[in-house]
C-alpha cells in the first residue's frame, strides 16, 4: 500500500532524512518509532504531499506523492503534528467542511461525519466551538478530520500527544480498529505505544531507518539482552564454568549488589536470539552444591532495542535523559558486549 | 471542473463563515459604516451649500450637484477603504499558516487555484456588504433629484470600487500568503497599495517613458475613471490583471514556501 524508496529530503546542507526505505502492506499499522527530530514529521509530510522529497520514492496506492499528488491527496487521511482546526468553526461544520474539500459526495457526507464523531467520541461535542474544547477534545477532531473521507491510507503524527491516559486508550483502540480496513502509518516516541498498537516498528534515527520489524522479533532479534538474573550463595568461581558452557549462554557477569555475606549477583546473558534454558540453569547450580536464593527473566524490551539502536555508545540500560548518569553506569555496565 | 467548482465554493464558504464568527470583521464592518456615513452626511451638505451660494452669488451656469456628489462620495469611499482593505486580506492565509491549517489545504485534494480564488471570493463579497448599506443611502438621495441621476453611472462607480477592493484584496492575499503574522501582512499590505495608489504622481514626477509606464499602473487613475461613469477597457484590464497577478502569485507562494519550511 505504501512504499518508499531511497527517499532523501535535505534543507539546505543539512539532511532532515537520508535514504529511508520501508513499506507497509494494505491494513497493516506501522508504528514510526524515534527521538525528537529524527526525522519521522519529515517523512511523513513527504507521504502526505505536503513536501516534495529531494531524491527517492515514495508511492501511496501505487501512486507517486509528488507527482500523482492529487490521486494520493485523495487517498490519504493526515493528521499532522499540530492538529489543523479552525478554532471559530462547530466540530461538526469543521468536519462537513472537510469531507467537502476530501471530494466526499453530498448524500454521503452527513452518514461520514456522522461515523467520524462516532468513532472518536465526538458526539456529544459536535455543536461546540473547536476554540472551545480542552486539547484532548481537539486532538480527537483532529483525528476526526483524518479519517472522515474513509481514506485507505490514514497518517498519523503523533496521535496520543496531550491526551490524558484514559483518551490514550481510547485513541489506541480506535487506532486498532482501523487497521483492516485501513492503512495506518504512526509516528510516535512513546515505546509501549508501538507494541500495544502496531503490527510492525520502523525505527529511525538521525534520519535513517536503522530497523523494521514486528515488534517482537526486533525485541528477539536485535537484544543479547534477555537472559536471567541469579542470586546465588557459595562459591561462585566453581560455578561459572558449569554455566559458560551450557546451550545459548553468551556471558556472566558478576553484579555488584549489596548482598549478605557469601551471596553473589550474576547475570547471565543469552546469545542473540536464543532462549537459554532456565532449568539447566537452575540445575547446574544445584548439582555444583550451590544455593539458589533468587532467579528472575529478564527479557529484553522495546526500549533496550530502541536505546541500543538509537544512542552511540549503546549502553543497555542507560538513561539516555541525563548526561551525568551515563558515566557510572558505563564503567560498572554489563552489557551484551561485556563478555 | 466540477470538482473544482465544488472546492472553490467549500472555501468560499468556509471563508466567509468565519468573517461572521469574528469579531474583528465586526469591528471593520461598524467602522466603515461609521465613517462613510459621516462623510456622506458632510459631502451632502457641502454639496448643497455650494449650489446655495452659486445660487445667491447668481451664477447663471448649470451645476450638475448630484454628479458632483456622487464623485467626492466615492473618493471618500476608496480612501477609506485603502485602509480597510489591508486589515481585510491580511488574515487571508497568515493565519492559515499560523494555525496549521494550511497543512490540511495543502494535504486535501484542492488546488492551490481553488482556495485561493475561493478566499479572493469571500473576502470581495464581505467588502461588497460592507458598500450595500451605502448603496441603498445614494439611490435614496440621487433618486430625489430632478432630473435624476442615471442608475447605470452609480452602478459603474460602484462597480470599479468592487474592482479596486478586488485588486487591492489579491495582492493583500499574497502579500498574507508570506508571512504567518497578520500585522507584518497588513503593514506590508498598506505599504504596496499606498505605492500603487500614488504611483501617478511619482510617474508625472519622472516623466517620459517610466512615467507612463506608472501612470498606467496607478490604481487611484484607472478608478477615477470608472467613478467619473467612464467605462474604459484599459481600466478593466488593469484590474482584472492585478486580480489574476495575486491570485497567481499566492498559489505559488504557497507551493514554495511549504517546501523552506522544516
Amino acid at each position: 500500500m505504501i512504499n518508499v524508496e531511497h527517499l532523501s529530503k535535505t534543507y539546505g546542507t543539512t539532511a532532515a532524512i537520508e535514504d529511508v526505505t520501508f513499506s507497509v502492506e494494505p491494513g497493516e499499522i506501522l508504528g514510526f518509532l524515534g527521538p525528537n527530530g529524527a526525522g519521522k514529521t519529515t517523512t511523513m509530510r513527504i507521504l502526505s504531499g505536503y513536501l516534495p522529497a529531494t531524491s527517492g520514492t515514495a508511492k501511496v496506492a501505487g501512486y507517486e506523492v509528488h507527482e500523482d499528488s492529487m490521486a494520493v491527496r485523495q487517498r490519504i487521511g493526515y493528521l499532522p503534528e499540530t492538529p489543523p482546526l479552525y478554532t471559530d468553526m462547530t466540530v461538526e461544520s469543521f468536519l462537513h467542511f472537510v469531507a467537502r474539500i476530501k471530494g466526499v459526495s453530498a448524500g454521503d457526507r452527513a452518514q461520514n461525519v456522522e461515523s467520524a464523531l462516532e468513532k472518536t467520541s465526538l458526539v456529544d461535542r459536535r455543536k461546540t466551538l473547536i476554540r472551545k474544547l480542552s486539547k484532548g477534545y481537539r486532538q480527537r477532531v483532529g483525528i476526526a478530520q483524518a479519517i472522515v473521507h474513509d481514506p485507505p491510507v490514514i497518517i498519523l503524527d503523533e496521535p496520543t500527544v496531550g491526551l490524558d491516559p484514559r483518551q490514550i486508550i481510547e485513541v489506541r483502540n480506535l487506532i486498532k480498529n482501523l487497521a483492516g480496513n485501513h492503512t495506518v502509518i504512526l509516528s510516535t516516541h512513546i515505546l509501549p505505544e508501538v507494541s500495544m498498537t502496531c503490527n510492525r516498528v520502523a525505527i529511525i534515527n538521525k534520519g535513517r531507518v536503522v530497523a523494521t520489524n514486528t515488534p517482537q522479533s526486533l525485541m528477539a532479534q536485535l537484544m543479547g539482552g534477555s537472559g536471567y538474573e541469579l542470586e546465588i550463595e557459595g562459591d561462585i568461581d566453581a560455578v561459572q564454568p558449569r554455566l559458560q558452557i551450557i546451550q545459548g549462554v553468551k556471558a556472566i557477569d558478576r553484579l555488584t549488589a549489596e548482598l549478605p555475606e557469601g551471596r553473589h549477583k550474576l547475570k547471565v546473558t543469552a546469545e542473540t536470539g536464543t532462549e537459554l534454558p532456565g532449568r539447566e540453569l537452575a540445575a547446574a547450580i544445584v548439582e555444583a552444591g550451590l544455593g539458589l536464593f533468587e532467579m528472575r527473566r529478564i527479557q529484553a524490551t522495546l526500549e533496550d532495542v530502541f536505546l541500543q539502536l538509537t544512542t552511540e555508545e549503546a549502553p543497555l540500560e542507560a538513561d539516555t535523559e541525563s548526561d551525568e548518569s551515563k558515566e557510572p553506569i558505563e564503567s560498572g555496565e554489563t552489557t551484551g558486549e561485556a563478555g | 471542473m466540477r470538482v473544482i467548482l465544488a472546492n472553490i465554493v467549500a472555501i468560499y464558504r468556509r471563508e466567509l463563515q468565519s468573517y461572521f464568527a469574528s469579531p474583528l470583521a465586526y469591528v471593520v464592518a461598524g467602522v466603515f459604516w461609521l465613517l462613510s456615513g459621516l462623510f456622506f452626511v458632510f459631502i451632502l451638505n457641502v454639496t448643497i451649500q455650494r449650489v446655495a451660494y452659486a445660487d445667491a452669488a447668481g451664477y447663471q451656469g448649470a451645476i450638475d450637484a448630484p454628479t458632483q456628489f456622487l464623485q467626492s462620495f466615492l473618493g471618500i469611499l476608496s480612501s477609506i477603504a485603502l485602509f480597510i482593505l489591508p486589515i481585510l486580506s491580511m488574515s487571508l492565509y497568515a493565519e492559515e499558516r499560523k494555525r496549521g491549517t494550511l497543512e490540511l489545504l495543502a494535504t486535501s485534494p484542492v488546488t492551490n487555484w481553488a482556495v485561493a480564488i475561493g478566499k479572493l471570493l469571500a473576502v470581495v463579497t464581505f467588502f461588497i456588504t460592507l458598500l450595500l448599506p451605502m448603496l441603498v443611502y445614494e439611490l435614496i438621495v440621487l433618486t430625489a433629484t430632478n432630473p435624476p441621476v442615471n442608475l447605470a453611472v452609480i452602478l459603474l462607480g460602484h462597480l470599479g470600487l468592487v474592482l479596486l477592493a478586488a485588486a487591492v484584496l489579491s495582492l493583500g492575499m499574497f502579500v498574507s500568503s508570506l508571512t504567518d503574522s497578520t500585522i507584518l501582512a497588513a503593514i506590508f499590505t498598506f505599504a504596496l497599495v499606498l505605492f500603487l495608489w500614488i504611483i501617478d504622481g511619482v510617474g508625472q514626477e519622472i516623466g517620459g517613458w517610466i512615467g507612463a509606464v506608472f501612470g498606467h499602473l496607478s490604481l487611484l487613475k484607472h478608478y477615477n475613471n470608472l467613478a467619473q461613469g467612464i467605462l474604459d477597457s484599459s481600466s478593466l484590464i488593469l484590474f482584472g490583471s492585478y486580480i489574476v497577478l495575486g491570485i497567481f502569485l499566492t498559489a505559488q507562494s504557497v507551493n514554495v514556501f511549504r517546501f523552506q519550511r522544516s
